[in-house]
């Protein structure tokens, strides 16, 4: 026989045998030994020696009268067999028959050094994006691969979960690694009909909850009754879209030997959500509040954890994590999660299942942990061993998101506006500066306007010559609505700057200012006007390179805000 | 005490009884559990198909659709499977006769059984065996599909007689382990190339062998015929109802029910607690037409036809007080709270072994 035989039938046989020789001798050594009982020594030997035939010859009938009782009834020999774990040998000739004493599939502390088998289950919907990442998990994962039999169930997937599966398992299953390779892989296709989105907040809406539930069960149900086999051990649920799991996970929940169990869930977040939050509130112990809450609700409601709408007061598993606890510490629970379950097969031959109806006011995995606890199994939580769910952003997150997204675009496009200003300021600046270049400007400038100047005089003096034109009164509005005289009209718009020769030449005032007789600013050193700068400055700035007609006023305003620098040049001409 | 050679045969004495004792404790059950509470053994054998190597071949990958899984009123045109179910704790030729004789294609056909950790259970075991030998070594189309035996995990409580002040306690942990032992049944041998689940007692000895067709033809996710017991009353043949545990549900259960705590459990036949629950065992017409059909509440498990996606959309016989029923009476309410309506056919007899 290839096969050990048991513990159990071994130790009898052995033990008992070896005892009782044991006491046997012991028992004539201090016999033998007295000084008084010496007269007795020849017969004493003489009917031991009897006495160890007489023994063998009994033991001979009594393994006869065994051997008898195994030939004749096949009973007797079925049960022996059977207790030593050789029951499935007395159907092993008749073809299509399968035999499996589940009492050596219960399930134990260190299953892998016995061989047991995990049934692997993984609902999947809609998963492609995860499966990459799930597969990874499973390469790592350190429990004898043969050992574990895989099974996914798809769901009507919209995209290519079902090519993506196909093509990964077929990967892992042609490894040239042959440790790599799993037991049986089966792959269910099956489509509830469902109308409910997978995305992360309609699934995780209040409403959603109760019939979303109930066809998760449906799913799960389906998935492990079309799949558990007699010779499984043990049952392992995992979602796909976990994140980060310790890749001893498998015997690590193993080793507590419990008949359910289940890992805390957490999740990662992005910085501003504050970094890491319990993900699977599904996992919690039973409250008076809840129960109260419970007697109140229809038969068909269904309480889901989380939801503000139920406030249960129940003591949650996420929210006992200490990161720094014993992973190893247990707590006992009412309602587990689906992240990450792993139970012994006969909770599940035992019929508990994941109800798809409301069961106690609970559905699926929450269901599956109160029937449980109905059944009399030990459900245990370990709040301080995590794995950690992927974070998906929620509609609402993604909403933030984006609003975060285009404040940074704007803030960088801001940003990078303000660099050109400056770059441009800093150019024009140092432009600015180039003092051969001011100068020749004002050189030219000033020619100008001497040259526009003294033709001014000659005209004067010819005009006293003749009759004065009635031009004083007229009046113009430019097209920012201010009053311009045309009389004078000899400079810039701001006023007649030019008169270099007359009373007041070089004093620049408004045309206000200038009815009053205020002086606001000299022709060298003026400075401009708020409306002036704001809303001409850069036109004229534009203007500046036409060369010809109204060069005068083009040039003159150049660079208006700058009168330092005018100053400068006029020093640096006179 | 005396000399050794007096006390000798008295100590080989007590080692012949010793081997004896051993001998006995081999054959006989184990004999703890009283309460359905699961002690787990320090299971110490390897599992049998533990390959503690990696095989040199890679499994394939199995790939199925059930969506196109029908069960429909005319099985045999869909070619659908049918998964007979029994848990057997004595082997009775009449019933392997009446499953031989069963008309539905064999090549269609899985059975699966389960034993109790018992003396009956292992002699049925192995009589099973003798019976299957016969049947799998035959003709290619006489075999079975398949043939599951299982052999429980856990010890059925002791028998009712001895409790009889007890009895309704003995009754509950009995059926509670009944339950457990069907729920291993279907949950292990439910395959995905399975359409309808047959629910068939080791004491059904007689039934049409158009069974399967005839239950199948109302369409029903859950229908059961009326079980009834031939007996012989001074020297003829005489009927008499079976099972009780098919029945419409009445106001005083309903009730009674509301009244009693949450692991409690309502039952069928006892005096001290009537029911006057409308039981299909005396709906039967003799004269009637044999497809009549009446809704239920609770179903019996001598014979039921049940659609394999009620067992999978979780369906089990609840091995706890389920709205204080258990066994096949909680699994009809379970069916009922998933929105499958039980049926009942009155005047379709199967008959039951008479002791």
């Amino acid at each position: 026989m290839s096969l050990p035989t048991s513990r159990h039938g071994y130790s009898h046989s052995s033990n008992g045998s070896a005892n009782g020789h044991a006491s046997y001798y012991n028992r004539e050594d201090s016999w033998a030994i007295s000084p008084h009982e010496t007269r007795f020594h020849p017969k004493y030997r003489k009917s031991a020696h009897a006495r160890r035939r007489l023994i063998i010859k009994l033991v001979l009938i009594g393994v006869a009268i065994f051997g008898f009782a195994l030939i004749v009834s096949p009973s007797i020999r079925f049960a022996i067999f059977s207790a030593v774990g050789l029951g499935y040998t007395f159907y092993k000739d008749i073809p299509g028959v399968e035999y499996h004493d589940l009492s050596l599939y219960q399930g134990t502390a260190n299953g892998w050094t016995r061989g047991e088998r995990i049934l692997f289950l993984s609902p999947l919907r809609d998963a492609e994006a995860h499966l990459p990442m799930f597969f990874s998990h499973l390469r790592n994962l350190t429990y004898p691969h043969h050992l574990i039999d895989l099974a996914f169930l798809v769901g009507e997937s919209k995209d290519n979960t079902m090519k993506l599966l196909h093509e990964l398992l077929n990967k892992q299953q042609s490894d040239p690694d042959h440790d790599q390779w799993f037991g049986e892989i089966t792959v269910i296709e099956k489509d509830f009909g469902s109308t409910i989105g997978q995305d992360f907040s309609n699934r995780h809406g209040f409403a959603a909850q109760g019939p979303r539930r109930k066809l998760m069960a449906r799913a799960r149900n389906w998935l492990l009754n079309a799949t558990l086999k007699p010779h499984h051990s043990w049952v392992y649920w995992r979602d796909a879209d976990v994140e980060t799991a310790p890749t001893t996970i498998l015997e690590d929940l193993m080793r507590h030997n419990k008949h359910v169990i289940v890992p805390n869930v957490w999740r990662p977040l992005p910085d501003w959500l504050g970094n890491e939050q319990p993900y699977d509130l599904n996992s919690w112990q039973e409250s008076e509040t809840g129960l109260e809450l419970a007697a109140k609700l229809g038969e068909d409601d269904v309480i889901v954890e989380g939801y503000a709408e139920y406030a249960t007061w129940r003591p949650h598993l996420a929210y006992l994590r200490d990161p720094r606890g014993d992973p190893d510490v247990e707590m006992e629970l009412d309602g587990v999660g689906g992240v990450s379950i792993l139970a012994k097969a006969l909770v599940f031959r035992a019929g508990a299942h994941f109800p798809a109806f409301s069961f106690e006011k609970h559905a699926e995995t929450e269901g599956f942990g109160k029937m449980c606890r109905r059944m009399q199994f030990t459900v245990i939580g370990l709040p301080h061993y995590t794995i950690w769910h992927l974070y998906e952003p929620s509609l609402e997150d993604l909403k933030h998101m984006k609003e975060m997204e285009e404040q940074r675009i704007a803030h960088e496009k801001e940003e990078l506006a303000k660099a050109k200003e400056k770059a441009k300021e800093k150019a024009r600046l140092e432009e600015g500066y180039d003092i051969k270049k001011d100068k020749d400007t004002w050189d030219k400038d000033q020619k100008e306007i001497i040259d526009a100047a003294l033709k001014e005089k000659q005209k004067e003096k010819s005009d006293k010559m003749g009759a004065m034109p009635a031009k004083s009164n007229e009046e113009e509005h430019d097209p920012t609505g201010r009053k311009i005289r045309k009389e004078n009209l000899k400079g810039g718009r701001e006023g007649p700057i030019a008169h270099v020769d007359e009373a007041g030449v070089g004093v620049i005032t408004t045309e206000e200012d200038e009815k009053k007789g205020h002086i606001i600013g000299h022709e060298n050193g003026r400075v401009q006007d708020s409306k002036a700068k704001s809303g001409k400055t850069k036109e004229r700035d534009m203007k500046a390179s036409e060369p010809k007609g109204k060069g005068v006023k083009a040039k003159e305003n150049k660079n208006p805000v700058q009168p330092g620098k005018n100053k400068e040049a006029v020093f640096a001409k006179n | 005490m005396g000399a050794p050679r007096r006390s000798s045969p008295m100590r080989l004495l007590f080692a012949l009884c010793g081997l004896l004792l051993f001998l006995w404790w081999m054959i006989q059950p184990s004999s703890s559990p009283r309460t359905l509470n699961i002690n787990l053994p320090d299971a110490s054998q390897p599992t049998p198909t533990a390959a503690l190597v990696p095989p040199k071949k890679a499994p394939k990958i199995v790939n199925i659709s059930m969506n196109n899984l029908t069960a429909t009123a005319n099985p045999l045109k869909n070619q659908e499977k049918l998964l007979i179910l029994t848990p057997i704790a004595r082997f009775y030729d009449q019933y392997w006769q009446n499953l031989l004789n069963l008309n539905y294609p064999r090549n269609l056909i899985e059975l699966g059984f389960i034993t109790p950790k018992t003396h009956g259970g292992n002699q049925a075991t192995v009589q099973l065996q003798e019976a299957l030998r016969k049947v799998q070594n035959g003709a290619k189309k006489n075999r079975f599909a398949k043939v599951t035996i299982l052999r429980q995990d856990f010890s059925m409580p002791v028998g009712q007689s001895e409790k009889e002040r007890h009895a309704m306690k003995a009754q509950k942990d009995r059926r509670a382990s009944m339950a457990r032992a069907r729920n291993s049944l279907v949950f292990t041998t439910l395959n995905p190339s399975i359409s309808w689940v047959l629910w068939l007692d080791s004491d059904i000895i007689e039934t049409p062998p158009t069974l399967f067709q005839d239950l199948a033809k109302h369409n029903k996710p859950l229908i059961v015929p009326n079980c009834f017991q031939k007996y012989k009353d001074a020297g003829t043949w005489k009927e008499r109802p079976y099972d009780f545990n098919s029945w419409q549900d009445s106001e005083t259960a309903l009730n009674l029910g509301k009244k009693m705590k949450d692991d409690e459990i309502l039952l069928e036949g006892y005096a001290e607690m009537p029911t006057y629950r409308a039981l299909m065992a005396y709906q039967r017409d003799e004269k009637g037409d044999k497809h009549v059909e009446m809704q239920l509440d609770g179903v019996g498990g001598t014979a039921l036809l049940v659609k394999a996606e009620i067992h999978r959309d979780g369906a089990m016989f609840p091995t706890f007080p389920f709205y204080h029923l258990i066994e096949t009476e909680g699994f009809a309410k379970m069916a009922k709270r998933l929105g499958y309506q039980p049926y009942g056919l009155p005047n379709y007899l199967v008959y039951h072994y008479n002791e």
